[in-house]
C-alpha cells in the first residue's frame, strides 16, 4: 500500500518528529509508513488523516 | 532521565561491579579465559546494548515522543515469538552437549546470556525484515 505522507508532510512543513508527537507514535513508524514498509492501523490512518485534513482514502491509496 | 531511573541505573552497574570483582577474585586470571572469558564477554555486551536502549528511550521522552506505539509493540511480539523459539534450539543445543561444560551453574548462567542475546538478535532481525 502507498501512501502520500512525505507529500503531504512537505506541504504542512512538518517533519518527521513533529508528525509522530501530532499522532502520537514513534519517529521511526513515521519512517516506515513513508518507505511503505508498515500499513497502520485504523486509528493511525484516522489521526494522521485529521492531521493533513484529508479522507483517509486521499492519503492511503489502495 | 528522572531521579529514580538514574538511580537504578547506577545501583545496577554497581551491583554487577561488585559480583564481578567477588567472582574475579574467586577466580583471578582463570576468569579471561575460555568460556569464562566468552561469559564475561557476552555480559558486557548485553549491558552495552541495554544502557544504549535506555539513553535512547531516554532521548526520546525528552523529544515528547510516546515510548511505545503499534508498530513498536508489533516487533516486540513478533522478536519475542522468534526469540522464544530460537531459545528452545539453543536450549536443545546446550543440553546436548551438557558434557562440556565444567558445571551445571556455568550452562545454566551462560545459556539465560545466550537467551538475551537472541532476543536482541531477533529484534534486529525483526527490525531487518520490515526494512526490506
Amino acid at each position: 500500500m502507498n501512501n502520500r505522507i512525505k507529500e503531504l508532510r512537505a506541504k504542512y512543513n512538518l517533519t518527521q518528529l513533529d508528525l509522530a508527537k501530532k499522532v502520537d507514535v514513534r519517529r521511526e513508524t513515521i519512517v516506515f509508513l513513508e518507505k511503505g514498509k508498515y500499513n497502520p492501523s485504523l486509528k493511525l490512518a484516522y489521526d494522521i488523516s485529521k492531521v493533513f485534513k484529508l479522507p483517509i482514502e486521499e492519503i492511503f491509496l489502495f | 532521565m528522572n531521579n529514580k531511573r538514574k538511580t537504578l541505573m547506577i545501583t545496577s552497574v554497581l551491583v554487577m561491579a561488585v559480583i564481578w570483582g567477588f567472582i574475579a577474585l574467586e577466580k583471578g586470571t582463570d576468569l579471561f579465559k575460555g568460556l569464562d572469558l566468552i561469559i564475561s564477554i557476552l555480559i558486557i555486551i548485553i549491558g552495552v546494548i541495554a544502557l544504549i536502549g535506555a539513553f535512547k528511550r531516554d532521548k526520546e521522552k525528552k523529544k515528547g515522543l510516546t515510548l511505545e506505539d503499534e508498530l513498536s509493540r508489533l516487533i516486540k511480539y513478533k522478536s519475542g515469538y522468534y526469540a522464544y523459539l530460537w531459545s528452545m534450539y539453543m536450549w536443545l543445543f546446550i543440553f546436548l552437549l551438557k558434557d562440556k561444560f565444567p558445571n551445571v551453574e556455568t550452562m545454566l548462567g551462560g545459556g539465560i546470556l545466550l537467551s538475551a542475546t537472541i532476543s536482541y538478535i531477533a529484534k534486529y532481525v525483526v527490525k531487518k525484515k520490515l526494512n526490506e
